[in-house]
Order: structure tokens, then sequence, then C-alpha cells
């Protein structure tokens, strides 16, 4: 036991050195906004910027729209693939590695042109933007829940639950969601993640988001973009971390019956 | 398809059962097929509309060709990488009996850096192993050790490779840490009881349960790094040649130039997509046999 | 949190989502659209298109970085000037961009759309030929050079640079004042471009500039592509786009871009880091920009607006002020109207005597060939190391 601890917290301290060095350069790269001294100059000049905070708030709220919108999307329809039709879980995964391979510059070009006239005239909407990210991020959400849904062996964890009195609704609700409440918050982490940083879809559809704003600042300021590169990352932690808190008590170490698929 | 559990075969499946996905078919129909198949379409046309193969039988140019291989050979190292690291610190903090807090870090940690990409991460990258970079600096003034004279270069096919599984890893720990929650701590024990030690516990039993998962991971990770170019870009500028900076550079740059080349080469990604995921499948049925 | 708690709350958020998305639909009223009647503005007239300006309300630009000539005060300028609000898309993006959005926002008549570009001097005429642009001639068209404008009025030269080398004094102490001084192996591992040769046009011509120095021209670019695989073979080549912030670290201490770039990132820096701009003794190379006003503008006639001030004396000398030489920077001089604190921040009139300003014929050919053969000449080669 203790050898395997040793070995944990020794890959733990290795990844923790390669994912800080270049948070750690950034950053100090980002103090020598003032010649010869080491100051908080260009945090400064971030801050004074109404846009970092107006354009973070949007790309925030997009990131939560997605994730609300995406998941009642997906979760109903994964579940119900695991349980009443196996046979198309290949197809829906094979279109979930779809959008690895469709450039955003297509994907965004394709949905102007569909959406800006009438009767469907979406392209002012924020509605197509979070259409767009979902698709965007439908690799990851998907994956994520059906391998959630897998690990549970959810036939048979509804099988027992139906056993027992309750009803589909009540099955899934109580019993299912609950115990794959990691698997959704990794999704729900993924795509958060995704759109906040997200740069050709939010450009070309003339919203005030974030990426497009981390792009402007990086073509034309020197110390700005790495000042702005460390706030977005603590901005973004500091959101996760409260939606992790927020669900907490999903870590389990054992759930569900049978064997892992 | 027999139920693994019980080896009753499944019902054939009813016109009912189609009715639960309708939702989700005509949102990816909408959003997703048909913006970008419309555009697709263009990969067959040349510049006044007209049916061409044309722009087909350009992909086969030797520059073009060497694109697709780079981007398959990163996208490869970058998946691979990421698979073995990412899966190491999630066991780590999922079964290596480490405090829960650390569990807690590190998923938020890797919600964040999972999308850590595109310029930040390049121009972070540049900060840490440039040319001027700290750690370069570092090695030489406390070292001696002069990075780039013993043939290290970030902007090369390996700088490329590492700035790109910072992204990979994260990526990998969030996949995987529910699935690996799912693997019965019984099991481990159950096997040492029968005198089993970890590398027999691993081999017979924790390997071949997480394969499934691990090939479809390692699938998922290749497409990550198949469609990113933002950090490529950034990092190399151009001059790599990975398959989406050249769409970028046919769709994007001269008006005139070759955009149906563009929707030529988006296509070609989707036919590498494609045969990767033939090969995860006849992986999934050759392993599902060993399983038995 | 319980489940049915959880439901309502999934619930609630999709109403508001979906309420986002169907109410309202578009985020502006259509506005009536006047494509096309190519007009010369009469003073008269002037006062009738301040008004049908001013009724659009909204102006969409496309790819003017703030910083770029001195486009922010330009922007600021005209808002206040006539309370039109301007929507300011894609900073970042390329010329090509610039066409590609244009020819994907046909039908749309939302903010996504632009109503005026700036592109380089050899995308004008594609535009044109591919039915992009809107022809309009403003109230001082005779005044522009014919050199740099269509005779139909679809596009017309805004302002114009030479392609100099910015350098970061505190990394590099000896300024290279040559092309040829670039291949000494003091700069190794120090030069890199300020765009992406087969996108950018501040890119393809620094290629085409360094044929210039080199022997070829715009018609034999080969030089110039054979001048970068000698400075990558020889490692002093960095495949690094450079932005400010390389410069400044150091990782591309020097870079070829355009002056008025060079000349407003070193008066942001303030010396930190300190930077010279210097342009090389021979290989001198002019870029023009045009602009032009998108055949499918939502706002036209704040589009004509916009090109009248520019083209004004006033829209003319914030160019200036940004380092950018306006196309009607001679008519100005003539008439007395540069400040003398202006002229003296240029850089001295000598640089410029050497420039050679392609003709349009010669920027689509040296285009053409660099975009076609910078990957197979230059490319760098991935072998694993």
């Amino acid at each position: 036991m203790r050898q395997r601890k040793f070995w944990s917290w020794l890959w733990v301290a290795l990844a923790f050195t390669y994912f800080l060095l270049p948070l750690v350069a950034t950053f100090l790269f980002s103090l020598r906004g003032k010649k010869g001294v080491l100051s908080f100059l260009a945090y400064r000049r971030v801050f004074d910027d109404p846009q970092f905070l107006s354009t973070f708030g949007f790309s925030l709220e997009m990131a939560i729209l997605t994730v609300a919108a995406g998941f009642l999307l997906m979760v109903p329809t994964t579940i119900w693939i695991e349980l009443k039709a196996p046979k198309l879980r290949s197809l829906i995964e094979a279109l979930s590695y779809l959008p690895f391979v469709i450039p955003p510059i297509v994907l965004v070009f394709g949905l102007i042109r569909m959406y800006s006239r009438p009767p469907f005239a979406l392209v002012s909407t924020p509605a197509l933007l979070v259409a767009g990210y979902i698709v965007i991020s439908f690799p990851y959400m998907y994956r994520s829940i059906s391998a959630g849904l897998q690990a549970i062996h959810l036939k048979i964890l509804m099988e027992a639950a139906q056993s027992l009195g309750a009803s589909w609704i009540s099955a899934v609700l109580r019993i299912v969601l609950p115990n794959i409440r990691s698997a959704l918050l990794s999704a729900a982490l993924l795509t958060f993640a995704i759109v906040i940083g997200e740069l050709t879809l939010a450009v070309m559809l003339a919203w005030p988001a974030f990426g497009p704003y981390m792009a402007l600042v990086g073509r034309d300021r020197a110390y700005e973009p790495a000042a702005l590169a460390i706030l977005s990352f603590l901005l973004t932690w500091l959101s996760v971390a409260v939606m992790h808190a927020v669900t907490r008590g999903g870590e389990r170490s054992d759930s569900g019956a049978g064997a892992v698929h | 398809m027999k139920n693994p559990i019980n080896g009753r075969a499944a019902k054939p499946l009813s016109p009912f059962a189609y009715l639960g996905v309708l939702p989700f078919l005509l949102f990816a129909l909408a959003f997703m097929l048909l913006p970008s198949g419309a555009l697709l379409f263009g990969a067959f046309q040349d510049a006044h509309g007209r049916l061409t193969f044309a722009n087909i039988v350009a992909l086969f140019d030797p520059s073009i060709l060497n694109s697709y291989a780079i981007s398959i050979q990163v996208s490869a190292a970058t998946a691979v990488g990421g698979v073995v690291a990412g899966f190491l610190l999630a066991h780590a903090i999922t079964m290596g009996r480490l405090p829960k807090a650390v569990r807690s870090f590190v998923v938020t940690f890797s919600g964040v850096a999972s999308n850590f990409a595109g310029v930040p991460l390049a121009f972070a990258f540049i900060s840490t192993f440039g040319r001027v970079g700290m750690v370069t600096f570092i090695l030489k003034q406390l070292f001696g050790i002069s990075l780039y004279d013993s043939g290290f270069n970030l902007y090369s096919f390996w700088g490329l490779t590492i700035t790109y599984i910072y992204f990979q890893i994260p990526l990998m720990v969030l996949i995987i840490s529910p699935t690996l929650d799912g693997m019965k701590r019984e099991w481990r024990e159950a096997a040492e009881n029968l005198g089993a030690g970890a590398f027999r516990y691993w081999l017979r039993v924790g390997f071949p349960i997480l394969l499934p998962s691990l090939l479809s991971s390692l699938v998922l990770l290749f497409g990550n790094a198949f469609g990113a170019y933002a950090t490529a870009y950034a990092l190399t500028g151009g001059l790599i040649n990975l398959v989406p900076i050249l769409i970028g550079a046919q769709i994007r740059g001269n008006v005139l130039y070759n955009p149906n080349l563009g929707y030529a080469l988006a296509l070609g990604m989707v036919v590498v997509m494609a045969v990767a995921l033939a090969a995860y499948v006849a992986m999934q049925r050759l392993t599902a046999g060993w399983l038995k | 949190m319980n489940s049915v708690k959880r439901l309502v709350l999934a619930a609630a958020i999709l109403a508001g989502a979906s309420a986002l998305a169907f109410a309202g639909g578009s985020k502006e009223a259509a506005t009536p659209a006047a494509t096309g009647a190519a007009m010369t503005a009469a003073p008269t007239g002037m006062e009738a298109l301040i008004a049908a300006a001013k009724k659009e309300g909204q102006l969409t630009v496309i790819a003017l970085p703030h910083d770029w000539v001195n486009y922010g005060e330009m922007i600021s300028t005209f808002e206040k000037k006539y309370g039109i609000r301007i929507n300011e898309l894609n900073p970042d993006g390329s010329s090509g961009e610039e066409l590609q959005s244009i020819k994907a926002n046909e039908g749309n008549k939302g903010p996504q759309a632009p109503d005026v570009i700036d592109v380089g001097l050899a995308f004008g005429p594609q535009a044109k030929a591919a039915g992009l642009l809107a022809p309009y001639k403003v109230s001082t068209w005779n005044t522009i050079p014919d050199s740099v404008k269509d005779a139909e009025g679809y596009w017309y030269g805004d302002y114009y640079g030479v392609l100099a080398f910015e350098v970061n004094t505190s990394v590099v102490k000896n300024v290279p004042k040559e092309w040829s001084d670039l291949l000494k192996p003091e700069y190794k591992g120090k030069i890199a471009l300020a765009g992406d040769p087969r996108t950018a046009t501040q890119a393809i011509l620094t290629v085409a500039a360094a044929a210039l120095a080199n022997g070829g021209g715009f018609d034999n670019a080969a030089p110039g592509l054979q001048f970068f695989n000698k400075l990558n073979r020889e490692g002093n080549f960095v495949p690094v786009i450079a932005v400010p912030g390389t410069i400044a670290s150091g990782e591309t201490p020097i870079t070829i871009r355009w002056d008025y770039n060079a000349l407003a990132n070193r008066d942001r820096s303030a010396g930190n880091p300190p930077i010279d701009v210097v342009v090389p003794q021979s290989g001198v190379l002019a870029g023009v920009y045009v602009q032009g006003i998108s055949a499918y503008a939502p706002h036209p006639n704040a589009a004509k607006l916009w090109e009248e001030f520019l083209y004004s004396d006033e829209g003319q000398l914030i160019w200036l002020k940004g380092y950018g030489h306006p196309v009607r920077f001679n008519d100005l001089a003539n008439r007395k109207l540069i400040p003398a604190e202006l002229a003296a921040k240029l850089p001295p009139a000598e640089a410029y005597a050497k420039a050679v300003f392609p003709t349009l014929a010669q920027e689509e050919a040296a285009q053409k060939y660099i975009v076609a053969n910078w990957d197979s000449v230059v490319n760098v080669n991935v072998a694993k190391q």
C-alpha cells in the first residue's frame, strides 16, 4: 500500500511540475510591464479595460447555457440509447467524432448561410452561438456521459430499481443521475473550458466573447497578453471550482454493480 | 448482440426506439450536418461551381500528403502520450490512496487546462522553452547546458508534441477518472488474496477491463489533436504543415485562391477520422474476444 | 438539492434559453438596401448622406485593429462626430477573411456582415471580380493618385507604408541595416515574419521585398523565397509569427513589418523594450491598402459616410498620426496642411525616395507565386529530432 502511495505522489508531483512551468514563465513575463522592475502594471492595464470583465462575463453566461442545453439534449438521449437502442450506439459515437474534423470556420460560415434569412433568421440570436458550441463540445460531452453510464451498468441498475417499484422517471432521476455525477462533472468542465476560450464562432457571429478579446489583446500588446492569460486561467479556475463545489459528493470509489464495460 | 450478463440475444430494434434519439438527430442535422455538408459539397466543385474531381486529385500532391502525414503523426503521438500519462495521473488520484483534496484539485485543474490551448499556451511554452525561455535560461545559468545547442528546438515536431500534451493529459484525466471509479476495489483485493501482485492484477484483470475505455480515449485524444490548429499556428507561424492550417490558408486567405481545395482537405480529414474509427471498432471486436 | 428541484431548475434554464433563442430574432431592424449606384457626392449631397447614415445608426467594420495606423482614433472620432455606432468585427482578421466574410454574409443584414473593408492592394480587384463590392467615389476622389484606384470606383487606395526592420535593441545591440545583414551569424535564431506568408499580405510582401533586394522583382519572386530558405538553413529564421509579446521577450527580436506598425509599437513600448525601426537600404517595398464598400452592405449610407470621413483632410491626418502615409499625402503637403510636429515624427523622406510601389499586376503575380511556392521552397522539414 505504501509503495502505491509513493508512486502516486511521485506522479502527481511530476505532472504538477510539467503543468506549472509554463504558467510560471507566463507569470514572470507578465510582471515585466514596467522597465527594470517587477510590477503588476500589465494587470492594472487589463483591469482598466472594461472589455475584460464584460467579455468574460458574456462567455461565462454562454458556457452555462451551453452546459445546460447540452445536458438537456445529451443526457436523455444517451440514457435512451443505452437502454432502448444499443444498436444505435455506434452511429451516435461516429457522429460524435465529426466535430473534430469539421473546421470551425467551415461550420460557422455554414451556420451563417443557413440561418441568416427568414424563416430561420437565427444568426443574430445567442441561440445559434449556443447551438454551435454544443456541436463543438459534443464529442467530449457524449463520451463522458456515455462512459459514465456504461461504468454503472445502466440496464441492470434500471431493472433493479424498477423491480423495487420505482417508476422509469424516478429511477433515472434518483438512481442513475446521482451515480454518474463525476461523469457529468467531467462533461460540464470540458464544455465550460471549451466555450470560455472559443474563438472562431464568436468572432464570425460577432459576439463580444472572451476568446476574440484575448486574441485582440495578444495582437498589439507585449505584456498584457501574458497577464490576460494568467487572469483568464485564474478566473476559469474560480468558476470551475465553484461548479465543482456545488456538485460535490460525486466521487465514489465504487458504484453500480456488475462488470465495467 | 448478446447481453453480456445473461446471454440473451438483444431484441430487434422497434421503430419506437428511434423516437428517443429523434431530438438529438434533428439537432445534429440542423446545426452540424447540413451547415457543414453544404460546404463540403464544394470539395467537388471548382471556382465556378462546376462538378470536378480536380480538388480531390490535388490532395495527392506530395506537400499535401506530407501535411496529412505530419498531422496524423502529431495527433497519434500526443494521443498515445496523453493516454499513457493521463492514465497514470488519473490512476494516482483515484486509486492511489491520496487525499480527496488532491483529486479535487487535479480535476479542477484539468477542467481549466483541457482548453488552455491556442495562443496563450503557445506563448507560455515559448516563454518556457523558447530560445530565451525561462527553462532555457535557467539551464544555461545554473548548469551551463545550452538547450538549443544540444539540438532541442521548440519549433519542431517534438516541441509541438510536448505543447499539445498540455491539453491532452487533462482531457484524459477527466475522461478516464469516472471509469476508474467504477473499477471495484474489491477486485484488486481479491486478486491480492489469491496471490496476484500488482503487475499480474493489471495484466489479467485491470487492463482487459479497461481496454475498451482506453481505446476510445485514444480515438478521442487523436481527434482532439487532429482538429486543433490554433496552438500550432501560434507556435510555428503556419510553417509546420498541419492540415487544419492548410485549410485555413485556403479558405481564409486569398479569396480566389482555392476554397474548394480547402473543402477537399476537410473531406480528407473526415476520411482519416473514419479510418481511425474503423481501426478502433476492429480493435474493440478483437479485444472483446480476449475478455471472454 | 433534490431531484425535483433540479428538474425545475433545468426546465427554467431551458425555458430561458428558448426565450432568448426565439424572442425578437435579429439584433437590429433590417435597413433599406440602397446598394450599387455610384455617385460622386456634391456638397449638398453630403448633408443628405449624413442624414441617411445617421438614420441607419450603425456601421460594421472588419479587421481594423486599433493600433493599426491609428484606427482606434479614427473609429472613436467618427463615432463622436456623427453619433453612429461602429461594430468592430474580427480585428485580427486577414484580407482574405474580410472577403470571405462578405461572401458568407450575403443575405445577412445583421451585424456579422461587414459594410466596408480595408484590404491589401491585390485583394481589391479580386473582390471586384467576385462581385463583392459596390462602387463609390468620394468627394475628394480627384486627389487620389490614379495608380492606386479603380477607375470605376470599386476600390481605392487609403494609406501606404514601407516594410522596415523592427529591432528590439535590448537584445540585439548591432542593428541590421540591410537585407544581407540578416544573414549574418550574429542573428542566429532572431528573425521572424510578422504573419503567415500564405495568407497575410504583410508577410507575402516581405518575401517580395527580399526578392527585390536580391536581384529579383515582382515577376521573379524566386530570389525572395531563396533568401528565406537560406535564412532558415542558417538557423537565423524563427518560425514563430512575431507579435509585440515575442518581440519584447526577445524570442523574435528582429522582425520585418510595415513601418507604421513598427513605429506604433516603438511608441507604445516607451523604451520597454527599446525598439529601433530601420528602413533597409535596398529592397524598399511600399504597400498600399485599399478601401471598398461591400455590395451586400446592410448600412450602405453609413459606409459611404465612413469613406467620406476617411478621405477628408481630418481622416487622412489621423492616419498620418498613426505613421501611415495617407494616399492624399502630396495633396495635403501642397496645401501646407501637415502639422510640423507630425512631420517630424515620421521617418526621413529619403527612406521613402527609394520605395518601389508595385503595380497591381506585379503584386498579384508576386502573391500568386509566393503563396504557391512557400511550402515547397522554404518548408520547415519537420524531421523528427
